[in-house]
This record gives C-alpha cells, sequence and structure tokens, in this order.
C-alpha cells in the first residue's frame, strides 16, 4: 500500500470520511445485515452526515487557502472544476443505472409486483429522462448525495469568499437560509410526478457551510466551550438518548410504551432534522475528543485503508453505488443468505480499498513527474489529495 | 471471472435448505396487535363482521370472493374460524394513486360498506413516487383519524418485500411514518414487508422470479391467514390457533 501524505493534514478527516464511504456501501445493498456494523441504527445521524460535513471542512482547508493565496478568481476556478468532476461521475452512474432498470423494466413481469412495475413508467420517454437527468432534476438511486455535492461545489466559491471574510456572519446566513427553507418547504424538483431530491440542498447546505466554518478556524471561537466537561457530558448524553430511541424503534411496538415526549421519530432526513443535526455534531465533539488529531492509531497500518479511502472520497463513493447495484444483483441471483450479505460487504470493502491504493498511487506518479517545478505541484498535490 | 462468480454460486446455493412449504414466519413480526373493539363486539354481539381493505393495487379490486389474492384468503379464513359469523371482506383501490386520492375517496367508500375494520395497505406507490414521507405521515394519520372517528378499526400495512425493485425505491421512510401514524393512534401494522422478507430470506418463498411462476397464489394464501389470525388475536377471539408461533 502506498504511503499516506507527508505533512500537516488532519488525519482524522481522511480516516472517517474513508469510514463513512464504507458505511454509505454497506448501507446502500438493500435488506443487508452488516448495516447492525454502521452508525444507522445507533443514533438519529448516519454515514451522510459525516461524508458531508467532511466533505465541508476539507473543501473550505483546501480551496480556502488557494483563495487566500491567489485570489477569489483562481481558488473559484478550481471549486469549479471540482464541481465538474462531481458531475461527470453523476452521469457516468447515470448510464449504469439506467441500464440496470431498463434491462428489469423489459423483463420483469411478476404478478405479484404489479403495483412496483408502476415504477417502470419512467423509462416510457427515455428522450426526456435523459435530457432531465443532465438537468440533475432524474436521479439514479443511491447517488443522491452527489447532485448535492455538485450544487454545493457549484456555490461554493461564494461561501468561501463568505467564510474568509466574514465566517460567522456566513454560518448566521446559512442558519437562516436552512430555517427558512424547512419552514417554507423549499426543494428543488424532480422529473416526473411530483417527486424532490432525496437530499434538499437548500437544508444540507447548512451542515457543509458548519464543516467549512470549523475548518477556517470557527471551532477554535468556542473550542472552550465544547472543550468543558459539562458540555461534553452533555453531549454523551444525548447521543445515549438517542441510542436507545434509534434501538427501541426497531423492535415493534417497544417505543410506544415510551413517554410521549420520547415520540420523536422518525426524524426528516431529506430536510435534515435539527434533531439529526444535534445528534452529528454531538457525536463529532465527543468523536475529536476521544481521538485527538496526533492519535498513533491513525499513522499506524490499520487506520491506512479507511484513509486512502476518504482521501480518494470521489471515486470511492462512485465505486461503493455501483458495488452496491452488484451487491443487490448478486443477493437476487445468488444468494440472499446472511452468509451472502457477509462475504458481499466484505469483498465490496476490499475492492475499495484497493481501488483507493490504485488511485494514491497514480497520484504518487503523477507528483514524481511534476517534481520539476516544486512549488505549485506541492500545492496540487494537496488540492488533489483532500478535496 | 464467470468461474468464479459460478463457484461462488456454487457454494452459496449449497447452504440453502430443502424445505416443506408452509406459513411460517418469526412470531415477532406479528405479535401483540392492539386491541380491536369493533371487531369483537360486532362478531360477539351482532354476529357479523365487515372488513374493508383499501390500496391502490391494480389488482385487487372488488368482492373478496372473486378474486385470489389476501383479501379473499382472509375472508375464507375467517368463515373457517368464525362458523357462526356472517363475514365479508371487500376490496377497494384506487389504482396506482398515492394517499391524497385514496384519502379523497375515503369517506365514500366507509359509507357505502359500513365495515367493522378497515385494513388499509399503503405505502407503495408513494415509495415509487418519492412522495415527502412527512406529508405521507400526515395524510395517513388523517386518514386514520377520520376512520377511528366512525369508531371503525384499522390495521396497517406496508409495501411488500420486491427483491428485484429493492434498490430502485426505499419504502423504509414510509413504514416509518406508518408505524408512527401506529403509535400516536394506538393501531397494529401489519408489516408485509418484514414478513415477506423473513420468507424470501429463509427460503420459504423464492421471490426473484422474472415471469409468472405460481407464487402469486401460495403467498397470497399465506398472507390471508397470518392477517386472519392478527384480526383473531387482536378482537381477542377464540379461533386463532397461533399455529404461527411455534
Amino acid at each position: 500500500m502506498p504511503p499516506i501524505a507527508p505533512g500537516t493534514r488532519d488525519l482524522r478527516l481522511d480516516f472517517f470520511r474513508g469510514l463513512s464511504l464504507w458505511f454509505i456501501f454497506i448501507d446502500h445493498v438493500p435488506g443487508n445485515i452488516m448495516t447492525w456494523l454502521t452508525v444507522r441504527n445507533y443514533g438519529f445521524s448516519d454515514a451522510s452526515e459525516i461524508f458531508v460535513f467532511i466533505s465541508g471542512y476539507t473543501a473550505a482547508f483546501v480551496y480556502g487557502r488557494v483563495m487566500k493565496e491567489r485570489g477569489f478568481i483562481v481558488g473559484a476556478a478550481r471549486v469549479l472544476k471540482r464541481a465538474w468532476q462531481i458531475y461527470v461521475a453523476f452521469v457516468f452512474l447515470f448510464v449504469f443505472y439506467v441500464a440496470e432498470i431498463s434491462y428489469l423494466a423489459t423483463r420483469f413481469q411478476n404478478p405479484l409486483y404489479t403495483e412496483e412495475s408502476g415504477f417502470f413508467e419512467l423509462l416510457q420517454k427515455p428522450e426526456i429522462v435523459i435530457i432531465e437527468a443532465l438537468k440533475l432534476r432524474f436521479l439514479p438511486a443511491n447517488v443522491d448525495v452527489l447532485p448535492l455535492y455538485i450544487v454545493l461545489m457549484a456555490c461554493f466559491p461564494l461561501i468561501l469568499w463568505g467564510l474568509l471574510r466574514r465566517p460567522n456572519l456566513t454560518l448566521a446566513a446559512s442558519a437562516i437560509f436552512y430555517a427558512v427553507a424547512r419552514y417554507l418547504d423549499w426543494n428543488i424538483s424532480l422529473y416526473p410526478w411530483d417527486r424532490y431530491w432525496f437530499f434538499n440542498p437548500f437544508c444540507w447546505q447548512f451542515l457543509f457551510v458548519i464543516g467549512g466554518w470549523c475548518a477556517l478556524g470557527g471551532i477554535d471561537k468556542i473550542g472552550r466551550v465544547l472543550r468543558s466537561r459539562a458540555f461534553l457530558a452533555l453531549c454523551i448524553l444525548f447521543l445515549v438518548y438517542a441510542a436507545v430511541l434509534q434501538l427501541s424503534w426497531l423492535i415493534p411496538g417497544v417505543t410506544r410504551k415510551f413517554p410521549s415526549w420520547m415520540h420523536i421519530l422518525p426524524l426528516n432526513k431529506s430536510d435534515l432534522s435539527l434533531f439529526r443535526l444535534a445528534h452529528f455534531l454531538a457525536l463529532a465533539n465527543v468523536v475529536v475528543r476521544f481521538v485527538p488529531i496526533d492519535a498513533t492509531f491513525l499513522r499506524s497500518i490499520w487506520a491506512r485503508p479507511a484513509i486512502i479511502c476518504g482521501q480518494n472520497s470521489l471515486e470511492i463513493f462512485c465505486l461503493g453505488v455501483f458495488l452496491s447495484f452488484s451487491g443487490h444483483f448478486v443477493i437476487t441471483e445468488i444468494s440472499s443468505r446472511k452468509y451472502a450479505h457477509f462475504l458481499i460487504s466484505l469483498a465490496g470493502v476490499l475492492i475499495m480499498i484497493a481501488v483507493a491504493a490504485l488511485m494514491s498511487w497514480y497520484k504518487g506518479l503523477n507528483r514524481r513527474v511534476e517534481k520539476a517545478p516544486p512549488p505549485p505541484a506541492g500545492q496540487k498535490n494537496l488540492e488533489e489529495k483532500v478535496a | 471471472m464467470r468461474l468464479l462468480a459460478a463457484a461462488i454460486a456454487l457454494l452459496l446455493a449449497g447452504i440453502a435448505p430443502g424445505h416443506a412449504q408452509n406459513c411460517t414466519v418469526n412470531p415477532e413480526l406479528v405479535e401483540a396487535p392492539s386491541f380491536l373493539p369493533r371487531v369483537n363486539a360486532a362478531v360477539t354481539k351482532e354476529g357479523k363482521l365487515a372488513i374493508l381493505v383499501i390500496s391502490a393495487a391494480p389488482s385487487q379490486v372488488g368482492q373478496a370472493s372473486g378474486l385470489k389474492s389476501y383479501p379473499s384468503f382472509l375472508e375464507t379464513t375467517l368463515k373457517e374460524k368464525l362458523k357462526e359469523t356472517n363475514v365479508s371482506v371487500f376490496a377497494f383501490a384506487v389504482p396506482r394513486e398515492p394517499i391524497g386520492k385514496v384519502l379523497k375517496a375515503l369517506p365514500g367508500a366507509l359509507q357505502e360498506h359500513k365495515p367493522d375494520l378497515v385494513i388499509w395497505q399503503t405505502g407503495t406507490i408513494e415509495a415509487i413516487r418519492a412522495m415527502d414521507p412527512d406529508v405521507f405521515g400526515d395524510k395517513l394519520l388523517e386518514g386514520v383519524s377520520l376512520i377511528k372517528a366512525d369508531k371503525i378499526d384499522v390495521i396497517l400495512m406496508n409495501q411488500q418485500y420486491s427483491p428485484r425493485t429493492d434498490f430502485m425505491f426505499d419504502g423504509t421512510p414510509y413504514t416509518d411514518n406508518m408505524r408512527w401514524v401506529a403509535q400516536s393512534k394506538d393501531i397494529s401494522l401489519f408489516n408485509r414487508y418484514e414478513i415477506m422478507k423473513y420468507w424470501a430470506d429463509n427460503g420459504v418463498f423464492d421471490l426473484n422470479a422474472m415471469k409468472s411462476d405460481g407464487t402469486y397464489e401460495k403467498l397470497h394464501r399465506c398472507l390471508g391467514g397470518l392477517l386472519a389470525d392478527f384480526v383473531l388475536r387482536g378482537a381477542s377471539l377464540p379461533g386463532s390457533p397461533d399455529n404461527h408461533r411455534k
């Protein structure tokens, strides 16, 4: 496995983003019992929050420096190039998805599922579906986080400009936008029917901006409160409460025995319910406390698989979506036994690690080639690695 | 690559057990239904039981006795178990329409069929069309309140387990909202998704067939039987052999 890029980078970002990518893959294989190994069942928030927060954090960290040193235009150009890469990845996954559902649409005629077959009405006008997909108004299953990422990155030059000049004001504006969007039910509509984006960008931008705000020094301003024992205890208490509630929800009839003020489930994921947001922030605060930036574990060989996945997040996310389709195919075609769930999840994560190692190797090659003009190359590599 | 896939297939196929056809499910899946006072009173005092099954399923419309879907098997099972009672099941569907249209048709259907129990199957079209789950929950709550206002009992039923299409749309948020409504109104949710998934995972039924393979009727017979049991236990009536609680 290639060595990890040196420097003062916070490896926790890569590690936990890598972990969230594994979780997203495992959770995306329908009915996979291995989801018990992910965070989903143990609290309100899940891997999506981890991914969006860390993406906001790293984007602000990397492009913030570019924008500070080389100005708004260069910084914005770099961000938009990234947005374009994500868009291309989205189109790539759309092709696979359409191939799979078209195959099913022409062959699947089981009378048990006449109602479910209504889904294939989607494909009645392929010429429209393709155009709508290119406009991000038709989304394949499981890629919902990509269009969110594209829109956030497309708007990021302005957000970043604000975060660099007036961080607190920008964060406040983002919070107000979140509140108004939730209150007025703003979202982006989809083709066809009256569908909407699963990750409402008007709401989820708040978490992305919180990540950016933390990366650009905001976290230091409130560090004393976050690190206080009382606040930590409060966070842990909230995490325990969330875990009890979420686990009890999985057993029929248990939650209704709780007092009515505990009847808050299910929480709205599309609009990023405040309970989910609070849960993620509490979780992040506790994790940051117990996994310090210089933890020896992060430099050990055991952390490296997750770290390299986190460093190649876009490619590994797309691979994860593709693997979840394949995993579903294996479950329907070959076996749906628990054993198969385990093998599929394990094989999927191993493939993700292998591909991430290959990607890091390629980047290492590029770095050596670009060594001739050293200063800009160093910067570019860091940017490619982290964002 | 193909060889490897074949080897894995062979390996995994060896694990699936041979079995005799039955309707056994994990008892937790059909446990502790909420009390159905109206059903109890109708059977014990009036000697009749009228059930209305509401859905958006195109294959479930009309007098239950004319169908080979779970409503008709529910009717035959209940008639066997409640010999003294005049049991009738009517399946009412607004085919492939989301809950808003069903809600509009609800008062008329209640007036026409005067049921003692409504079994409301929902959440599929809504999941396919990615309706806002919160809006779905609110509409369902409105509908259930309307039914309960007439002192009619309600059982909710969620989507089927469809392994082929499972990755295209996620029913979980809709089932979660149904559980929320069930909790707020103290009614039961018959978790059809988990029951069918249990059957599929344990090799009771093969739900992967691309075309008709005769599973439809066998599966609906099992569902109807389980549902009849669920109703009898919910109404604390005799006749439930608890044969699935092994």
